[in-house]
Order: structure tokens, then sequence, then C-alpha cells
């Protein structure tokens, strides 16, 4: 978002806040890792198969037997949550995937070629203009509701941050000597752009991709919640939540669980995102 | 300065007929015939056939295109399927409480993000600058629907400090319908400060190293007056970019805190619309929430001009 | 010779209405909130069938007859019961003098005649007898003659149903879809604002009927200024408003919210027992269900009891009973339903391996506007998949579901629910034309001779040949009986729980 592409300028961090910024990212680290963990091992870790009905043990709260409660089909939260955890964090990373193959190939051709550039900056600034959810809601309206669409929507909704970073970054970039230097070589263009370009890219766009990925998840459950987004039986964290919803103020283990799993990969992604930016790129260090 | 004005309005412009052409493909790219996707499967054949003649759907595609636009320009948004009336119509009853909505959560985004903003900024690096980033980044990552229920539970159910949901009964008052919206509206406020704050921070920390500042300060002015006066009052103008943005993104917020609330605004049409397969809606929806974020955003760089007077093009 | 059909009712035992409260003086005045699962598309209730149509419509058109509290049929636009000639073919139905239309004008029986052609032309139930119907005529300004083809004995019980109703509308305002809400009910239309309200104000020229209020029936008695139905599709929000004092009535909430709207200030429980029953409607037209041995597929897997406890939670709130009729109802006969509730995977798995199931989905349409269709379809795919069957669960609001179900080449299973009907031949999926269009030469046989047979014993006998026949070809499943929890505040008096639940005769304590 504005984020990145915004107009401020540094000032010098003090040591304090190095440390500081060095530790959020640490514990950013450990956080996305250990949920990372969770939802790749889930088979392993779970102590129930996530979709075993168990109607006589419904809505059962938290205890030694069930860590996180159980559902209205008498499902195992913990079991489903760290499940979920596998479905949230792909729809999470494979819309960053796409948006970034998308994003980068759009701003390449536009930073690269003036002739596609007015066209394709258009296109970027109206696709901008959509609100983020509302833009994926149509989508997925349009193509019909289903775990793909859901990614192909967010990919497309998220590309254009990126198609705007590398945009302005290739608009600067071409113009530096070496580059010209390689042109006059008669090195290919395309050569040029993914050996000189994109390299010097990366850290930009690894940047973007974190909160493109912190929103991208955001984004699913929203989606999920409104009951427009991956099919309901489909245990994403934002389904869950969707489903507790009937049961806030009776059965609130239903909510929370799922919605403290997103807050915190959410957070830990910012966190990290923010880390890098510092670590990667000092050029591009904000206090943002 | 003319020639800047003239070409960021035709700018505009062609951001708002790129805007619209990308509604077109989007409604077009729905699977089947579009006439007979927008009328649902009750339709007849013959309804069916009325609507392709109608929307020029026989016709090729880039007819079809200029139609469209032709009847845009005549403020022609097409018919809701379910609710049996103009899109634009529909969508301007909804527009009250998605307006107010979208202006309270502003305004308590803003008075939550701009003191902590600028004291995180003036004692940076201190345990308040640690606990205020934190706890913005924090805000990013709650889900509002997340934090509407809470609210909900908390202080509409268990205290009864404000209505569950709705927007008030036919005789409700101006004010009674706003009453209903401080719930909503501070539960995206708070979702939404966290962007302000972190701007508001990163601008003050900007102008807080500046000469001039510098200047101000051995003078021996008061460190209220030096803040306030000279440095926020400069940071003020990039924060203000990021607050109009915001709002314009809040509307992405709307959408979910509407249908926790059972807010009847624009968002809400919008989620009803999809689960309805209404797509005149979908698409009036679409046109109208992007042509305002571009008018915005046309507007905002006008105030510039207006209100920075060292801003010259 | 005068026949009072007065067996239609006197059936029914109980379809237990919630008892009136004690007699207290009523004030007149006030607006009542009533929340509702959503918005209904029209306000038409003759096109479309549903029980939030039929809650609304109720309060601003009338029918000719409608039930008494013992679900006995009694006369509300007529004057009286109808006389019906020896060979139960004609129907002589006589109208009360003095009824006004809510625009002023008086209702004579030229209106009438045109509601009721309109009736058998648009709505579904009409729809079920216009084939068997040779006129329908008025023979003076008050007097309407309906002469059958065959005798039809559930005539005057769909006469008086309240949706797919044959509302008495004025002649000059009968469009369709209708341009304007014109009654003679007690309260008429003033305002509706798509998902926000729609707002009733009482009908000053509104002339009820003699005597004491009695069910649906008797006098309506107009003690609020106002009614007020605001959607509120989501299910928990109707109980935070109730818990909050937002609404007078909110009407089904889940379940499990019974223990936290007891011993409350501001609103209290109502159950009404054996409010309904779920079903899961089979497309016997086109597609994979089709086939009997994979409707038979579908009814082995299926157990019932795991999803009436999904969906309804504590024992109390449901009977695990494959019966069409409760055990209060002359029509209970448990014939046929050892087929039910099952969970028999293996068989299952056998019948449709028996049928050639070649592995594509079944496309269950579900809407989540009634929380425990979902949850039934949630559980039955469950079932579904552990019998090797795939699922595409397609969960959509009621209305898009009430659509596409229309269409033969969208679903293969539907959910829906129904209240227990006074009269079996108005149960919706019985005859050939309801979407799931069971078309059978049996059925028909049946269905026809159960119609029109007087004689109640006889009836009784041929109910039960059909309930068997349910079992046997599987048109639909039933999942089992209901009860339904609503909510009312304490300020609201004079109320009666009901299916169809109707705020005339309630009045706000102020």
């Amino acid at each position: 978002m504005a984020v990145t592409s915004s107009p401020a300028i540094a000032g010098r961090p003090g040591l304090v806040s190095l440390v500081f910024q060095r530790k959020s990212l640490l514990i950013g680290l450990v956080v996305l890792g250990a949920i990372t963990v969770f939802a790749v091992l889930a088979p392993l870790i779970a102590p129930y198969a996530p979709n075993r009905l168990s109607v006589v043990n419904r809505l059962q709260p938290p205890s030694g037997r069930w860590w996180f409660g159980t559902d209205e089909f008498g499902r195992d939260i913990f079991s489903r949550t760290i499940y979920a955890g596998q479905l949230s964090l792909l729809v999470g990373a494979a819309a960053t995937l796409l948006a970034a193959a998308i994003g980068i190939t759009l701003g390449l051709v536009a930073g690269f070629f003036r002739k596609a550039d007015g066209i394709v900056a258009r296109i970027i600034d109206a696709m901008m203009a959509f609100p983020d959810i509302l833009l994926a809601i149509s989508l997925v309206a349009a193509l019909g509701p289903s775990l793909a669409t859901v990614i192909v929507a967010l990919g497309i909704v998220y590309a254009p941050r990126l198609a705007r970073i590398v945009r302005a970054s290739t608009l600067i970039i071409r113009e530096l000597p070496y580059i010209e230097a390689a042109r006059a070589l008669g090195v290919p263009t395309w050569r040029i752009m993914l050996r000189h370009v994109l390299r010097n890219l990366v850290s930009p766009i690894l940047v973007q991709a974190t909160f493109i990925f912190a929103y991208a998840m955001l984004a699913e459950a929203s989606l999920s919640f409104l009951g427009v987004g991956v099919s309901p039986e489909v245990p994403t964290w934002g389904t869950m939540i969707a489903a507790g919803r009937q049961y806030v103020g009776s059965a609130d283990w239903m909510t929370l669980f799922p919605g403290i799993a997103i807050v915190l990969a959410v957070l830990s992604l910012q966190l990290v995102g923010d880390g890098l930016r510092d670590l990667l790129d000092p050029r591009l260090r904000k206090d943002l | 300065m003319t020639r800047y004005v003239i070409r960021r309005f035709l700018g505009m412009i062609a951001v708002m007929f790129t805007v619209v052409t990308i509604v077109f493909v989007i409604v077009r790219v729905a699977p089947g015939d579009p006439a007979a996707v927008m009328l649902g499967p009750d339709a007849t054949a013959a309804d069916i056939a009325t609507l392709r003649e109608k929307l020029g759907l026989d016709r090729p595609l880039i007819l079809q295109y200029l139609y469209f636009l032709g009847q845009l320009l005549r403020g022609d948004l097409g018919q809701s399927i379910f609710l049996n009336m103009p899109v634009l119509s529909a969508l301007a009853e909804r527009a009250e409480p998605t307006f107010f909505l979208t202006l309270f959560s502003i305004l308590i985004a803003s008075a939550i993000a701009l003191p902590v903003g600028i004291l995180a900024a003036y004692k940076r690096g201190s345990l308040f600058d640690q606990v205020a980033t934190t706890l913005a980044m924090l805000a990013a990552s709650i889900p509002s629907f997340w934090l509407g229920l809470i609210f909900i539970q908390v202080f509409a159910v268990r205290f009864s400090w404000f209505p569950v949901s709705g927007y008030g009964g036919p005789d409700a008052s101006f004010i009674v319908r706003l009453s209903h919206l401080i719930l909503p509206a501070t539960t995206l406020g708070i979702v939404s400060s966290a962007l302000i704050t972190r701007f508001t921070r990163a601008s003050m920390l900007d102008v807080l190293n500046d000469d001039y500042v510098r200047t101000a300060r051995s003078k021996g002015m008061g460190e209220f007056q030096v803040v306030m006066k000279h440095a926020f009052k400069n940071a003020l103008i990039p924060v203000l970019t990021v607050i109009g943005l915001t709002a314009a993104l809040l509307v992405s917020g709307a959408v979910v805190t509407e249908t926790v609330f059972s807010l009847p605004g624009v968002g809400n049409l919008v989620v009803s619309a999809v689960l309805r397969r209404d797509y005149p809606v979908i698409q009036g929806a679409l046109l109208v929430i992007a042509a305002l974020y571009v008018l915005i955003n046309f507007v905002i760089d006008m105030l510039y001009l207006v209100v920075d007077p060292r801003v010259r093009y | 010779m005068l026949r009072t059909l007065r067996y239609v009712g006197a059936a029914v035992a109980a379809l237990t209405f919630g008892s009136m409260q004690p007699a207290e003086a009523q004030q007149r005045g006030g607006a009542a909130t009533v929340a509702t699962i959503g918005e209904p598309n029209t306000l038409d209730p003759m096109v479309s069938a549903g029980d939030l149509l039929g809650m609304i419509t109720q309060h601003f058109y009338e029918t000719l007859y409608t039930f008494d509290k013992n679900w006995e049929l009694t006369p509300l636009l007529a004057e009286k019961l109808p006389e019906v000639s020896a060979d139960g073919k004609v129907y002589t139905i006589p109208l009360r003098q003095g009824v006004t239309f809510h625009n002023s004008q008086p209702m004579t029986a030229k209106d009438v005649v045109a509601s009721l052609k309109r009736w058998t032309d648009l709505a579904s139930r009409g729809k079920l007898v216009a084939g068997n119907i040779q006129a329908i005529e008025a023979i003076d300004d008050n007097t309407v003659r309906l002469t059958l083809k065959e005798p039809f004995a559930a005539l005057t019980a769909l006469l008086a149903f309240n949706n797919s109703a044959a509302v008495v509308m004025p002649a000059d305002h009968m469009e369709n879809p209708i341009k304007e809400v014109i009654g003679t009910g007690p309260y008429r239309l003033k305002e509706r604002k798509a998902d926000q309200y729609i707002q009733l104000v009482r009908f000053d020229g509104y002339k009820p009927r003699e005597g004491e209020p009695n069910g649906f029936g008797g006098a309506r008695k107009q003690y609020l200024d106002e009614i007020r139905f605001v959607p509120v599709p989501d299910a928990n929000t109707r109980v935070e408003g109730a818990l909050a004092g937002q609404f007078d009535y909110a009407d089904l909430l889940p379940v499990e919210a019974y223990d936290r709207l007891r011993g409350q200030s501001k609103t209290e429980p109502l159950m009404l027992e054996s409010f309904g029953w779920a079903m899961f409607i089979m497309n016997n037209k086109q597609g994979m269900m089709t086939k009997l041995d994979l409707r038979k597929a579908v009814q082995a897997a299926l157990n019932a009891e795991d999803m009436l406890a999904a969906a309804f939670g504590k024992p109390e709130f449901y009977s695990v009973d494959g019966a069409m009729y409760p055990k209060s109802y002359v029509w209970r006969t448990e014939v046929g339903t050892e087929a039910y509730n099952q969970g028999d995977a293996d068989k299952a798995a056998a019948l449709a391996k028996k049928a050639g199931y070649d592995g594509s989905p079944i496309r269950i349409l579900t809407s989540r506007q009634y929380e425990f269709h979902y949850k039934m379809a949630q559980v039955a795919a469950e079932y579904l998949k552990a019998a090797g069957f795939k699922v595409d669960l397609q969960v959509v609001d009621w209305a898009t579901l009430v659509q596409r179900r229309a269409e033969p080449a969208v679903w293969d299973i539907f959910i829906t629910h129904s209240p227990f009907l006074p009269e079996p031949a108005l149960i919706a999926p019985l005859p050939d034309t309801y979407p799931g269009w069971w078309a059978s030469e049996t059925k028909n046989k049946l269905l026809t001779a159960f119609n029109t047979e007087m004689d109640q014993k006889k009836r009784i006998a041929i109910w039960a040949d059909i309930q068997k026949l349910i079992y046997e070809e599987v048109p639909f499943y039933k999942v089992g009986d209901f009860n339904a929890l609503t909510a009312k505040s304490p300020r609201l008096q004079g109320f009666t729980a009901s299916p169809w639940p109707y705020f005339w005769n309630a009045s706000l304590k102020q």
C-alpha cells in the first residue's frame, strides 16, 4: 500500500531503535516459523482428524481433552485451527506469488517500454481505485467461488501494488550508466531486465510481498467470513470464525482461537516485513 | 500551474475510463451468457432475449462496450434484479450510513493516530514509541469483523450501551441513526488507525530533523510549541494525504463492518448482491466506488496546490 | 347439502399453539419491531411460498378462509364455510359484506374471482388445482362459485393457507410483478426499504369479524399502531438484538441460545414444539438422482440423528422420527420408516456401485439463512463422503436457492423444511410440479385417490400407503422433527406463538 511508495524520507535511526527493529524481526520470524511448522506438521500434531464429527461432544469448552474446545459438530478446534493454518497460509502464499508474477511483469514492461507505459500505468492506477475486498468479492462472484478463484482474485487485487513499485524502480534503474552501457553492448532487453533490473529489485519486492502476504490472509478471512469466499466446509481461519459467529456469547472459543491465529500470523508477517526492510535495503529504510 | 491542473484532470478522465473498462471486462468474464447470469435461472428464454437485445449482447464486443459507455454517460447503471429498482437509487438509498461510517471512522482513527504518532516520533526509541509502534502493528493485524463481534458482545449485549445492529426504524431521527454508527465506526477506526499512526510518526521524524525546527528550538521556543507549531504543521500535508486515501480504503473495511453490524450501507448491499447473484448491483457499486476514489485522489492533489504554496509544477 | 369439512382441522389435535397470556387489559398503541430471517424477494404471497413471506403478507393480504387455534377451517373474507354440492364438485362461497381494500374500494365477488384466477395461474399451490377447475364465477356481488371437474378434498385447506396463498387483491391491482400492495388486512404497507424494514401501519378502514380472536380466525384486533419487520439474516444478531431489547419479537433462533435467553429482563424464549420437519429434496427430473438406486444409496448413507443433533443441539429440541407426522396427529403411521436413519456407508456404497455412480459430485444446494439447513448439509456431506460420494456443497442465500431449485440442470439435492401441515395434500414435495419433480405412476394414483376421497378413515389408510411409497421411491429424505425457538419481549402481550407468527391481537405494554 502507500507504505513503501510514500514520500517520507528516513531520519537516522538510533541504536536502540535498530536493536528494537532487529528484535522484532526475530520475534516475527520465530512466530511465523512456529505457525508454519504447526501447519505443515498438522497431521502429526493434531490430536484429532480435522473433519471428524462427534456430535455428542459438540460445543465442549476448552479442556485437557480438547485444548481449544469443540465446535458445533464436535470437531476439535485445536486440530482444525492448525489444519486451517495450512490453507490460510497456502491462500496467502499462492495469492502473493501470483500477485508477484503479474505485478513484476507489468511493472517491468511499463518501466522499460515507453509505449506500453501509458496504458499499463493507467491500468495500475485504475486497479488501485478499487477497494481490495470489494474487487476481490466481485472477481470471486464473476469467477464462481472456490479456493482457486479466491487465490486468483487476491492475486489480481494485489498485483498493482507490486507493479507500481517495480515500475517506479525500473524507471530509475534504466537510466543508470551501466544499464546504458549494457544496452550499447547489445545485450538483449529481456536479459537486462532479468539480470540487472530485477536483481536490484529483490529487496523491495520481498518486503512488499511480505505485506501482501499479510493482507491477502486478512482478505481471505474477510471473504470467508462474508460467505463469498472459500467454501464454508473448507477449514480456514476465516471460515472457522464465520461458523463460530453463531455461537459468540455461548461458545466464544470457536471464534477466539482462530481469531488469535490470524492476528499472530498477520502480525508476525508485518514484523518480518518491517525487519526485512531495514535489513535488506538500507536505502529504503523508513521508520514506518 | 494551469497546465498541471489540465494534465492532471485529463489523467483522471483516462483512469476513470480504464475503471469503466475493467468493470466491463469483469462482468463479461463471468462464465455463461451475461444476460442469463444477470436474470438468474428463473428467467424465461424471452426475458433473456429481451435483455440480450437491451444490453446489445448480439453485437460485436466493441459496440457492446460503446453502448455500455453510452448508458453510463446517461447516468444509467442498470436495474437491480432482486430489488427491482434502478441500481443508482439502490446505491443512493444506502449512501448515508456508509458515508457517515467512513467519516466517523476517519475521525476516530485520526483522534487516536495523530497524538500517538506525534508523541512516538518526539520520544523516538522510548518505551512509549516501542509500545505505540507495536500496538499500531497489532491493530493492523486484527480482522475488523472479529473485533466487531467482540465489541457487539461486550458493549451492546452485556452493557447495552449501543444498539446491536441496524440503522434505526422508520422514524429514527438523524441522531438516533448516527448512534447506531458509534460501535461500527470505533471498530473500523481502531483497525485503520494503524496506518495513520505509522505515517504520522514517520512524517514527524522527517520534519523534526529539519533545520527550521532546530532553529526554532535554538531560539528557545517551548517544546510543545516547537512540536505543534513548526513540526506538526509541516508534517500535516503528507498525513492528510494518507488520511484521505485511508478514507477511500475504508470502503473495504466498511464492506465487512456493515455486514457484522447489519448496517444497510453500500458495502452490505454489495455482499447481499453477491449472495443474490445480482450482477447489475455489483457492477454499479464497483463503478461508483472506484470513480469516487479517483475523484478523491484528484481533489487531494488539487488541495495540495491550495494548501501548500511550495508545491509548484 | 352442506358439508363443513371440519375434519381438515379436527384431525390435527395438536400443532401446539403457545397459550395466550393471562387476560390483562391490552393497550392500544406502539410499534412492534419484529426481527425476521431476511429480506423477502417479493411482497406477493401468490408467486412465492416462503414461510417468511407468508408471515409478513398475512398482515395485509387476506384469504377467504383460515385456520382457528385448533387448525380447523374458519372463514375470513368469506362469510361462512362453503356450501359443497353432494357430488363434492361445486363450492358456493358467500362473501363478507362491507369489507374494503386499503384504497377504500369495496371488495366484491369480481375481485375474488379475478384473484382466484390469478392464484391458479401463478401460485404453486394454485397450479395444483388449476387443471381440476371447471369454472370460477361470481353468482352475484357477494357470492362466488367454484366448480371442480373431480372432487378435491384439500381444496378448502389450500384456500386457507397463507403462503402460495389465495389472497384477495383488487381486480385492478394485480399486475405481476405487483406494483402496489393493496389488500384487505388489518395492517397496510406504509413503506418498504429493502434490507432495512417493512413498515406496516394500522388500516383504519378495517372491520374485524364479530366475536373473539380464535387462532388466525375470529376477530383480528388492531392494538398496535405499527408493525415493523426488520431483516436480520444473522441468527446470532437476532439473539443479541433480543437480549438487548432491540426487538419485540425475534424469529427462528439457534436453539443454543435458549439458555442465554432465559432469566433475562428484556426478552424471554418461546419454544414451539413439533414446529416442523426438515427434508432433503432429490432432483427426480434430471441428473444422477433420477436413478432410484442412487437415491436409495443416499437414503442409506445418511444418519438423521447426527444431522439433527448438529443442527439442533440438545435432544429436547428435536426428535429422530421418520414418520411424516408426529404422534399427536391422526395421520401418524410408522409404515416404511425402517429405511430412515440408517447411516450405513457400506450399504450406500454398494447401492451406488449398482447404480453405476461415476464419481461426479452430488450438488447439494443449501442456504445459511436457515442455519440448521446448512449444518445438516455439512453432516450429510461427511456421511456421503464416507460412503464414497463426492459432494459439492453450494451455499447461497435463500432467495437464490428458491430461484435455482426451479432449474433442474443445476442441482441434485436441496434442503428445506416445512411446518406440519393440517392437511397432508398440502405437503410441498408431493405434487409433480414442486422442484424435485417427483412424478411416478403409483404416486399419482395414490395421490388422486387421496385427494378425491372424502371419507376420513379411507384417507388415513391411503396416506399410510403414500408414506410407504415415499420410503420406497425416495423422492426426498425426511431428516426429522424439530422444535423452534423464538424470543419475545415481555412487553409484547396477547401474542400467540405459531409457525407463521402474526401481530394483530398483540399489544405493547407501555
